[in-house]
């Protein structure tokens, strides 16, 4: 064992991990599945998340049942259909007929205008229903909130008609006059949202699905013998095989930064210092949860399920693709404990919000001190045994 | 076909299953943690968000507001006394949404009463994170709405009387009214965002397991050399595909049923149509998803390379398969390139059976597709195992 008390045995620290880490980049550059999951990956989710999901409601198709025949019911399908969201409405001519549509999931929303509803407008209290498909629950939700909002500003009589054309705010049938704004992403755009947290991602997968297999593979081909046989002290060669991965990682974050930037214009609002050194930290952390995964498995088909299933909550229960703050209490704090929440909040408030590095402070810490468990848990494992 | 010969197969890939007990813990438990964790993860309710709060008018009309405002649960006012402090808690996302009440508000509220402008309030929500403040937008303002028009009714006593929702001072009554739309939700009246997680989860662990389990078994197999030995015994290529496809169905199966139980009793979401009729077809399913694990697997030279394979082939499947996202949101082609994955049919048949009660008869197209992909995907699994012999 060498202490690093001493300055020739500190040498040799740092020239072993030298060593280590050379022979493990040469095992990489090898590697073709790996470089392959490099590669392509990145550009798969960076067009995922930058082109194809949205959890924003498009091309909602409605169903219409309008007893009513009148002008005014016209308009105020015309209103709800000029939102955006929506697919032209689908007429249906029974309410038997339009439950049933629902029920074959043909539509999301099926709005029913009754009969009276030009003498209810006359009398002051019209009043509409709305079927939406509850299986689909955040749409659903969203799309009632959006025709709630056309239906409560819509102008019911000509005087409000009238008086919409001439001033703005005075026509609203609103009790006050709400002033909404949208900091940080005006237009609320869920695909900022997810490009801010895509370098977490591609980090998770990345360090994890590399390193987790690493000490696997080296006990089942017999290498991992052989290292212990060599003059290294486990710390050295955990330390040694994922200085080439640091800086593979940090490749993968400029390509999701600068992508993100050039392609959707989604640049790094705040301190891109801040940006850099807060995913040390994190892609340490990862490496080392994948070092961890790969001293518990047997064998490499173990360590993949264990990564792939620490994987998966990960995204999940970090906010990256759900608001994390909206979980109740207990699956909210077990999010806490992976990597991945803390360096997606440091990212969110660096590059959505502009933050500098004292905003990101809490984060950091929160990521060091999970390094450093992992880190105590790899060498309560590694210590070194044969067989 | 050797039905001897099958028997032999399908009995030795069960004790191979069940003699390794990390592939016994793993059946087991995963669909408990990825039903309890996507369960919970998808919410349309929002409750307890911290709201900031800047009153600048300090009077009991801007204090009852607030206070109206966090009465429910729904949000958790903290209060700022600077534009500088509640800028920066909005930064360091300590708030997701903000509300701004002007000096003036109690005399706003007074002069709105008989008839002139109304009150104004800035309200700011945190783009970056955008799906809560989506969800939260309308709730925000429901909320603010009806606090000043009940406020605004008791300053103006005599619209008293009329529905809280949509009191409007006296003189701006004739301005406008607006339209009441009662909201009902079919099938999920709480629209409640557990269902429909549940039932997603299902195509996910239904896929995503089937499609490892297949590949380490055989990538096992392979650093065993059982598989070639396999490969040189009298057993045809069909009699080793459903030698494998088989008994992990079965086991699959069963997985199916314990997922339904727990759903049931831990999550208390139960499907809506019948559970018989959706252990069937999720069975079927599972076959489906086996022959496509044993694709990749028979096509990958390495184990890391079919792993490699499975877990790229898990990105789309969570992302794509509208399990977690909704298809229509996607660009046009995208949504053409969905209906490519058998887990979008059947994650659309689950959430059909689960919250809406659809019948066999409802589901005939997507069940005729998933049998579709069945047959191509048997035949091409089929073909890549010949290749190999």
């Amino acid at each position: 064992m060498s202490s690093p008390q001493s300055p020739v045995s500190r040498r040799s620290f740092w020239s072993n991990v030298a060593a280590v880490a050379y022979k493990e980049a040469s095992v990489i550059r090898h590697d073709k599945a790996l470089l392959a999951t490099v590669f392509a990956q990145p550009v798969m989710m960076l067009l995922l998340f930058g082109m194809a999901l949205s959890n924003k409601p498009a091309n909602v198709k409605w169903l219409v049942l309008d007893r009513s025949h009148s002008a005014i019911s016209r308009r105020f399908v015309q209103d709800v259909q000029m939102t955006g969201y929506f697919k032209p409405p689908q007429p249906v001519w029974s309410y038997d007929d339009g439950r049933r549509q629902l029920q074959d999931a043909n539509a999301l929303a099926f709005l029913v205008i009754p009969k009276n509803f030009r003498r209810d407008i006359e009398r002051g209290r019209p009043r509409v229903q709305l079927l939406v498909d509850g299986s689909d629950p955040l749409s659903a939700a969203r799309v009632a909130a959006y025709i709630g909002q056309v239906a409560a500003e819509f102008a019911t009589t000509p005087l409000t008609l009238a008086a919409r054309a001439t001033s703005g705010a005075e026509s609203s049938p609103m009790p006050v006059d709400l002033r909404q704004r949208f900091w940080f992403n005006p237009t609320l755009l869920d695909r900022n949202f997810f490009l801010a947290a895509l370098a977490g991602m591609l980090l998770t997968n990345l360090c994890l699905s590399a390193t987790s297999l690493g000490l696997v593979a080296e006990r089942e081909s017999g290498t991992y013998e052989q290292m212990l046989a060599l003059p290294t002290t486990p710390l050295e060669i955990v330390l040694g095989k994922l200085v080439p991965f640091v800086g593979l990682s940090y490749g993968v974050f400029a390509f999701a930064t600068l992508a993100a930037g050039l392609f959707f214009g989604a640049w790094p609002q705040g301190s891109w210092l801040a940006l850099v050194l807060v995913t040390l930290p994190f892609v340490l952390a990862s490496l080392g949860i994948g070092v961890f995964v790969s001293t518990l498995a047997h064998t490499s088909a173990q360590a993949v399920f264990i990564t792939v299933f620490f994987i998966m909550p990960s995204f999940v229960l970090s906010g990256s693709m759900f608001p994390y703050q909206l979980m109740p209490h207990g699956v909210r704090e077990v999010g806490a404990l992976f990597p991945l929440r803390w360096y997606q909040i440091a990212l969110r408030r660096i590059v959505e919000r502009g933050a500098g590095l004292t905003e990101v402070l809490g984060p950091v810490l929160a990521l060091v001190i999970l390094f450093g468990v992992i880190l105590a848990g790899i060498r309560w494992r590694m210590k070194p045994r044969l067989g | 076909m050797n039905w001897r010969r099958l028997r032999t197969l399908m009995r030795r890939e069960v004790l191979a299953t069940f003699r390794d007990p990390f592939t016994v813990t793993i059946l087991v438990t995963v669909p408990l943690v990825a039903l309890l964790l996507f369960g919970y993860v998808l919410s349309t309710e929002v409750k307890g968000l911290s709201l900031g709060v800047l009153d600048s008018n300090r009077t009991s009309a801007s204090r009852r507001l607030v206070a109206e405002l966090s009465a429910k649960g729904t949000f958790d006012a903290r209060f700022y006394t600077t534009n500088g402090e509640l800028e920066r808690g909005l930064v360091s996302g300590a708030i997701s949404a903000a509300i701004v009440i002007p000096p003036d508000f109690d005399r706003d509220l007074r002069a709105a009463a008989s008839g002139r402008e109304l009150p104004e309030i800035q309200v700011i929500y945190d783009g970056g994170e955008a799906v809560l403040a989506g969800n939260a937008e309308g709730f925000l303002r429901g909320l603010i709405n009806a606090a000043v028009a009940s406020m605004l009714a008791e300053e103006a006593p005599q619209v008293a009387g009329a529905r809280p929702a949509a009191v409007l001072p006296a003189a701006a009554a004739p301005r406008a009214s607006g339209v009441e739309v009662v909201t009902r939700s079919v099938f999920n009246p709480k629209l409640d965002g557990t269902p429909f997680m549940v039932s997603g989860t299902f195509g996910f662990v239904l896929s995503f397991l089937t499609v490892l389990i297949t590949a380490v078994s055989i990538v096992n197999e392979k650093l065993t050399g059982t598989f070639e030995q396999l490969q040189v015994t009298p057993a045809t290529s069909v009699e080793i595909l459903l030698g494998k496809i088989v008994p992990l169905g079965a086991v699959f199966a069963f997985d199916v049923v314990l997922m339904v139980l727990i759903a049931g009793l831990l999550l208390h979401v139960w499907p809506v149509g019948s559970a018989i009729f959706f252990v069937l077809v999720s069975s079927f399913y599972v076959l489906i998803s086996l022959a496509l694990g044993l694709i990749i697997s028979a096509t990958s030279a390495t184990a890391a390379e079919a792993v490699q394979k499975s877990v790229l082939f898990s990105i789309p499947l969570v992302q794509l398969s509208g399990f977690a996202f909704p298809i229509r949101s996607m660009p046009l082609v995208v949504q053409w390139f969905t209906e490519l994955f058998p887990a979008t049919h059947y994650i659309r048949i689950s959430r059909a059976i689960y919250m809406r009660g659809a019948g066999p008869l409802a589901l005939l197209p997507e069940m005729a597709l998933l049998a579709l992909f069945g047959v191509l995907l048997m035949t091409y699994a089929l073909r890549s195992i010949e290749a190999r012999r």
